[in-house]
C-alpha cells in the first residue's frame, strides 16, 4: 500500500498528475469555502476625473464591491429576469451605444412599446433623481421598474428569485457578495446598483482636453465657445446657451426643464410626479455625454439626427405656460425671438458634441456581457 | 326638453367651464413651500399663509439690468417661525448649520444660517413674492430669494420649492 502510494506519487506520472490534481482540489476547496465564510468582498474603487467632483451618495447598506460589481454586471446580461427569458437590461441598453438602443422607443418582454425612450446609462453615480422625469431617488429602487413593468422585463422579482435560485450559477456568487447565497428581491437590486454605478464615461476627447492631453480643432473650439456662452448681441458674444441647461464637466446638471418641444402634452413630464402645474411638459436635463451615440433624441426619441435637435432650439421652440424662461426671447440679433445661429456655427456646435463620444466606454470589457466569456470558458 | 331648460343648460355648463379655467389659472397660488430639517417646527407654507407675515420690500438690481421693487417675507422671519436656532442661540455648532433652497427645476443654492441672520449679516434676504407690484410670473414665483448683497444674482433663486436647514457633517 505504502510503496504503492509512493509509486502513484514519484514515478508513475499520470497518477503523479491525477494526485496534484486532488491536492490542488482540496485547497482549492478550503480556500474557496474560506473566502466565502469567512473573508468580506473587496472594496471596489471607484475611478473619475477629480473635476467631476465628489457629490454623489452610495447608500451605507449597499457600499461597491468588486464581487456586488461583477454580479450585477451578469444580472444586467440576465434573460431569466424578463418573462419568457427572452430580454435582458441589455435588449434596450447597449454598451456600444453607450447603453441605449438606437430607437426611439422599445420593446418589452410583452412586445409592447415603452412609453418613453431607453436612456444612456453613463455617469449615473452623480445622479439623484432617476428617469425622464426623476420620479426615482437611487438606483436600486430605480432597477424594479424595469425588471417588472409590463412593457419592459415583465417579470414579479419572487418570480426571478425563484428562478436564479434553481441556477447553479448564482447562489455561490450572491454569498460572495452578500455573504448569503439566499437570493433576495433586495441583493438583485443592490448588485444592478452597484454595477451601474461603475459607469463611468471620462476619456472623451473633451475629457483629455480638460486635462490638457488634446488640442481640439479650431472647429471643436468654435463649438464650445457657442455651447457655453449665453448669446449677447450688445456685446457681440455669439452663443447658443445650451451650457445653462447641460453644462459642467459632466455636461449633466439635474435638472427639470420644459425645453419647447410642445405647445400641449400627451406626456406631462415631471408634472406626473409632483403634481404640481409648473412642472407640465418638464423633464430632466439628460447628460449629453456620448450624445452621437445616443439618437433617437428626446424623451419619445422624435429626433432621429443630431441635426434636428439643433433646428429645434434655433428655429422651433414651442410656446407654451411653462417653457423654459431661459429658451425665451433668447437671440443672437438684438430683439430677435429665436437664436438665428448661422448654419456653420450649429456645425460647430456638433463638432464639439463629438468630443463627447468616449470609445474607451463603449468598449471597455469590464462593461461587456460576462455570460459569453463565461460560456466559452 | 324645452327651449328654456336648454337654455339653462347651456349657461350652467359654461358657468362650470369658466369655474374649471378659473381654478387651473389659479392654480399657482396652491403651490407650497416647506420648511424642514433642523427646525422644531416643519412649516408647510402658500401664498396666503405667507401674508400673514410682515410684509418688506428691497428695490434691487436684477438679471435684465433694470431696478425692480420685490416685495415678501425676511427669510429670517419664516425660519424664526419654524423654531431654527437664529439670534442669541446662532453659536457654537449652530454656526456650522447651513440652508439648502431648493427650486422647481432642480437649481439649489446654499447659505449658511448666519448669513441669513440679522445679527451677523448687513442684509435683509427675502422670500419674495411680488415684483413690482405684481405676483411673481410663472418661471420666476411664486416665491424668489433675493440678496441684495449679492453681486451676482445666481443665488437668488426662482420658483423656490424647499428650504432645509442642516448641519454640514465633515
Ligand atoms: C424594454 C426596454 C428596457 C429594458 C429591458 C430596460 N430598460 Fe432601462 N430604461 C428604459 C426606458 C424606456 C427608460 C426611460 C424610462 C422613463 O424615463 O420613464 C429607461 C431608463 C433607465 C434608467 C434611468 C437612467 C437615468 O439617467 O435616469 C436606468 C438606470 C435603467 N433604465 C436601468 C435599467 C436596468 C438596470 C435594466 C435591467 C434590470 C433596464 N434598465 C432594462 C428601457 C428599458
Ligand atoms: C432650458 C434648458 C435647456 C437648454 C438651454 C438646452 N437644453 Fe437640451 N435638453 C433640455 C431638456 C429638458 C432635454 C430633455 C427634453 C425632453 O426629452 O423632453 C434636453 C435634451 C437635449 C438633447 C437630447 C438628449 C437625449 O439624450 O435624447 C440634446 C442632444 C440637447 N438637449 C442638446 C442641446 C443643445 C445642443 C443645446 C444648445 C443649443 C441645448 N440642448 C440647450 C434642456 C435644455
Amino acid at each position: 500500500m505504502r510503496r504503492g502510494f509512493k509509486r502513484t506519487k514519484f514515478r508513475t506520472y499520470p497518477s503523479g498528475w491525477f494526485f496534484t490534481g486532488l491536492m490542488a482540489c482540496f485547497f482549492l476547496f478550503c480556500g474557496l469555502t474560506h473566502s466565502f465564510e469567512n473573508q468580506k468582498p473587496t472594496p471596489y474603487t471607484l475611478r473619475y476625473p477629480a473635476n467631476f467632483g465628489g457629490r454623489y451618495t452610495i447608500p451605507e447598506d449597499n457600499p461597491i464591491t468588486k464581487e456586488g460589481v461583477y454580479l450585477g454586471r451578469l444580472l444586467f446580461y440576465e434573460k431569466k429576469l424578463s418573462a419568457g427569458n427572452s430580454i435582458s437590461c441589455e435588449s434596450c441598453h447597449l454598451q456600444k451605444l453607450a447603453f441605449t438602443d438606437g430607437k426611439a422607443l422599445s420593446q418589452g418582454a410583452d412586445g409592447s412599446l415603452t412609453t418613453r425612450s431607453a436612456m444612456s446609462l453613463a455617469n449615473l453615480l452623480w445622479v439623484r433623481n432617476f428617469f425622464w422625469d426623476g420620479r426615482s431617488p437611487n438606483l436600486e429602487q430605480q432597477a424594479a421598474f424595469p425588471l417588472t413593468n409590463v412593457h419592459e422585463m415583465g417579470q414579479p422579482l419572487t418570480e426571478s428569485v425563484a428562478k436564479l435560485r434553481q441556477t447553479a450559477l448564482y447562489p455561490p456568487l450572491f454569498k460572495a457578495a452578500f455573504g448569503s447565497d439566499i437570493i433576495t428581491r433586495d441583493y438583485i437590486l443592490k448588485a444592478l446598483a452597484q454595477f451601474e454605478r461603475t459607469l463611468i464615461s471620462s476619456d472623451s476627447r473633451y475629457d483629455r482636453y480638460l486635462a490638457g492631453t488634446y488640442p481640439p480643432t479650431a472647429q471643436e473650439l468654435r463649438g464650445m465657445a457657442l455651447f457655453q456662452n449665453a448669446p449677447n448681441p450688445q456685446k457681440l458674444i455669439r452663443g447658443a446657451n445650451c451650457e445653462h441647461c447641460h453644462g459642467g464637466v459632466k455636461t449633466f446638471k439635474e435638472l427639470f426643464h420644459n425645453n419647447g418641444l410642445d405647445s400641449t402634452f400627451s406626456d406631462n413630464g415631471r408634472q406626473n410626479f409632483t403634481n404640481q402645474v409648473e412642472d407640465k411638459g418638464r423633464f430632466r436635463v439628460p447628460t449629453l455625454r456620448n450624445i452621437m451615440l445616443t439618437a433617437p433624441y428626446m424623451h419619445d426619441g422624435r429626433f432621429q439626427r443630431i441635426e434636428q435637435v439643433l433646428d429645434h432650439y434655433n428655429e422651433h421652440i414651442l410656446e407654451s405656460a411653462t417653457l423654459s424662461s431661459f429658451l425665451r426671447d433668447v437671440s443672437n440679433e438684438t430683439n430677435g425671438k429665436k437664436l438665428m445661429l448661422t448654419k456653420s456655427e450649429k456645425t460647430d456646435i456638433i463638432s464639439f458634441l463629438s468630443m463627447l463620444t468616449d470609445s474607451a466606454f463603449i468598449t471597455n470589457p469590464e462593461f461587456s456581457n460576462p455570460h459569453l466569456t463565461l460560456k466559452s470558458q | 326638453m324645452s327651449r328654456f331648460t336648454l337654455h339653462v343648460r347651456i349657461s350652467l355648463w359654461l358657468l362650470l367651464f369658466s369655474l374649471g379655467l378659473s381654478v387651473s389659472g389659479f392654480s399657482q397660488n396652491t403651490s407650497t413651500l416647506t420648511i424642514t430639517g433642523e427646525v422644531t417646527t416643519p412649516l408647510d407654507l402658500t401664498l396666503q399663509k405667507l401674508s400673514a407675515f410682515k410684509q418688506v420690500s428691497q428695490k434691487v438690481k436684477d438679471r435684465d439690468g433694470k431696478e425692480h421693487e420685490f416685495k415678501g417675507v425676511a427669510l429670517i422671519e419664516l425660519l424664526e417661525k419654524a423654531g431654527v436656532t437664529t439670534g442669541s442661540k446662532l453659536r457654537g455648532e449652530n454656526l456650522a448649520k447651513y440652508v439648502l433652497i431648493k427650486a422647481a427645476d432642480g437649481y439649489e443654492v446654499i447659505y449658511s444660517l448666519a448669513e441669513i441672520d440679522p445679527e451677523f449679516a448687513s442684509q435683509v434676504i427675502i422670500l419674495a413674492i411680488e415684483k413690482d407690484g405684481q405676483p411673481l410670473p410663472a418661471g420666476e414665483g411664486p416665491f424668489r430669494i433675493i440678496t441684495p448683497n449679492d453681486k451676482k444674482p445666481a443665488r437668488w433663486i426662482r420658483e423656490v420649492r424647499s428650504i432645509k436647514v442642516a448641519f454640514a457633517k465633515d
